[in-house]
């Protein structure tokens, strides 16, 4: 058996982060923020405000005992403790993560639950962990009875959806994001670097890290919680601009025809991402400064920013435009 | 906005409509989910052509999602998964249309606070990301329609806007059945008011579809003798009065579909080219639905200026 003392070295780091927008009429404050995120009355709930409004509650941990997902099939038995937390950004995008970090090595049978519990969000294999493979079936999603992290993030985010803080009117539609992401160690010497950014599903996307040994989890889990926001915003404003009919034109043949005064009906479309989205891109504001150089490489390509920037640009050059008394401008945009 | 729809009998068209106003209302560009509490029935994979789709959502269905055995319950993306060629062809600027099926072989739905709590996180996250949410309800007074009430009288739901739809058939049984799964005792009125409902509103958001209604005026009836026609212009008129007698008259009829053929063969969507190239299905029919879908959220056809 292994000296309790040497600790393993840690080999994989994994999570998922849900997003979603807040269902409430209006953000919410930094006091109600608090109040929403307090999830553990012997804890407080961090809340910040630069650079911008953000609240982030305490670790929840969720004792697992079950088998680690693998792409080949392997089926390795798995014994910790995953971390779950909830943040919310500016009182409007909720966001829920889980993760936890896998050993190299673990002892063969299930050590008193007080081992694990002093070691928040490590899970530790029973014998030698096939690393390559655990991480494809973790970003591939594993089999039912496999250890699904995404569970606890869900979880979480049902409870957190049932607080009676929550007028459940939210501004706009909008579709909750799924986050998945796997982190190993970097070849020695090299600095971070993203592998893989994946959009799989409708929802889901995948992210494939590899990180310096001795990076925290606990900063992995932050860098991808604002790599989901940031995916979450660009996706939600792409998809209110896809669904909203521009410029002058008949309209179509089955379209419902506007109503008589037009302006509601393309005005109403963007407002909601005027009233609640625009001002939340910040990426890396909460990123530790030896990850930043990841966002970098999205930047580049697809270039995240350059893409919002053009979005907004196109929703404030249409509410310029409708902005002019109709009477003045040389075509009707009829929606 | 929740639309749920309910009949008192089988075989009122009530899945096979209501499956057509939610394919309307997505070719008008809202993003709409069609969520299937008629346990075990095979209805809306045939409507939706989805066969293949549905293997696979066996263990995942509604039934296993208000069970708690799965976080969420699965979705087939009608445009992307139908077999239908008219349906693959998503016309440009449609929203999006997502069926919800229950879980193959499940029969009614798990009782108890957790699947309440559970189909109000459901209907609220769906409130959230879809403009209208129409829910199939098994016929009769089924558990689905107590859960769905009692679904709706929470405080967690008093926000998100919900109206009814009960589909009958234009005959004397059909009538006095749809009255009664309204109106009486143990009806949706009454028992929505034992769960915290306001009477008054509850049964202002209670409208009637009138399916399968054979036209007099109709082609379909041009050979028949005078006394066949008189007839049936008396038939007619006597059911009027019927209606009006049960509560379930003109002034609270939110449309009437007619008697349509090809629906008496198979259950499906009418397509416009149903209608303009190959024919099979009546103008009239097609009207009707797109009449019907635009009033669901029309107010004023809700008593409401």
């Amino acid at each position: 058996m292994r000296p309790e003392d040497t600790a393993p070295r840690a080999v994989l780091d994994c999570g998922e982060v849900r997003t979603c927008l807040l269902p409430a009429g209006q953000a919410l404050d930094s006091r109600a923020a608090a109040q929403l995120l307090r999830l553990r009355a012997d804890e407080r709930v961090l809340v910040s405000e630069r650079p911008n409004v953000y609240g982030r509650s305490p670790d929840v941990l969720t004792g697992v005992d079950c088998p680690l997902p693998s792409s080949n099939g392997a089926r390795v038995r798995a014994v910790g403790t995953v971390a779950a937390r909830a943040a919310l950004t500016e009182g409007r995008v909720l966001q829920t993560s889980a993760h936890f970090r896998v050993t190299a090595t673990g002892p063969d049978h299930r050590r008193p639950w007080g081992h694990y519990l002093v070691r928040p969000a490590v899970v530790e294999p029973f014998g030698r962990l096939p690393r390559d493979a655990v991480a494809e079936g973790l970003l591939g999603g594993g089999r039912h009875g496999d250890l699904d992290v995404g569970l606890i993030a869900a979880g979480l985010q049902t409870r957190l959806l049932r607080h009676p803080l929550l007028d459940q009117r939210p501004p706009l539609r909008s579709r909750p994001t799924r986050l998945r992401w796997v982190a190993v160690p970097a070849r020695d010497g090299d600095g971070p670097s993203l592998e893989r950014f994946t959009l799989a599903e409708d929802e889901l996307r995948t992210v494939r890290l590899r990180v310096p040994e001795g990076t925290a989890s606990a900063d992995v889990a932050a860098l991808c919680d604002d790599l989901a926001l940031h995916d979450w915003l660009l996706t939600t404003l792409v998809r209110i601009l896809d669904g909203i009919r521009l410029g002058p034109g008949l309209p179509g043949p089955r379209r419902r025809p506007a109503a008589a005064d037009d302006l509601p009906v393309v005005v109403g479309a963007l407002r909601p991402a005027v009233d609640h989205l625009l001002h939340l891109w910040m990426p890396r504001a909460r990123v530790p400064g030896h990850l930043a150089p990841l966002w970098d490489v999205l930047e580049d390509e697809p270039g995240f920013t350059r893409q919002w920037l053009a979005l907004v640009q196109r929703v404030r050059d249409q509410l310029t435009l409708h902005a002019i008394p109709s009477a003045r401008r040389e075509v009707e945009p009829t929606p | 906005m929740l639309v749920f729809a309910a009949s008192d009998k089988g075989g009122t068209g009530r899945s096979v409509t209501s499956a057509n106003l939610a394919y309307q209302r997505a070719l008008t560009g809202d993003h709409v989910a069609y969520v299937d509490f008629d346990f075990g029935s095979p209805t809306a994979a045939a409507v939706f052509d989805v066969p293949s789709a549905m293997r696979g959502t066996e263990e995942q269905g509604l039934h296993s999602y208000l069970e708690g055995e799965v976080t969420e319950p699965a979705g087939i993306d009608i445009w992307r998964q139908t077999e239908h060629p008219v349906l693959r062809a998503r016309q440009n600027q449609s929203g999006r249309l997502v069926l919800y099926p229950g879980d193959v072989g499940g029969g009614e739905f798990a009782t108890g606070e957790d699947a309440l709590e559970r189909c109000i996180d459901l209907f609220l996250r769906l409130h959230g990301e879809f403009d209208l949410v129409v829910v199939d309800l098994s016929a009769g007074r089924s558990y689905a329609v107590d859960l769905v009430l009692a679904a709706t009288a929470h405080p967690r739901m008093r926000n998100v806007p919900y109206r009814w739809l009960v589909f009958h058939r234009w005959t004397h049984q059909h009538v006095i059945a749809a009255a009664g799964l309204v109106h009486k005792e143990n009806g949706i009125v009454r028992s929505g008011v034992d769960r915290g409902h306001d009477e008054e509103t509850l049964q202002g958001n209670i409208r009637f579809v009138r399916a399968a209604v054979p036209d007099p005026e109709s082609p379909l009836w041009s050979q028949v003798s005078h006394a066949q026609e008189a007839w049936m212009q008396a038939c007619n008129k006597a059911l009027r009065r019927l209606a009006a007698d049960q509560r379930i008259g003109d002034s609270v009829v939110l449309g009437t579909v007619p008697l349509e053929p090809i629906l008496q063969w198979r259950e499906q969507l009418i397509t416009e080219d149903d209608v303009l190239s190959t024919q099979i299905a009546n103008k009239e029919t097609l009207e009707a639905l797109e009449e019907i879908a635009r009033r669901l959220t029309d107010d004023s056809h809700w008593g409401r200026p």
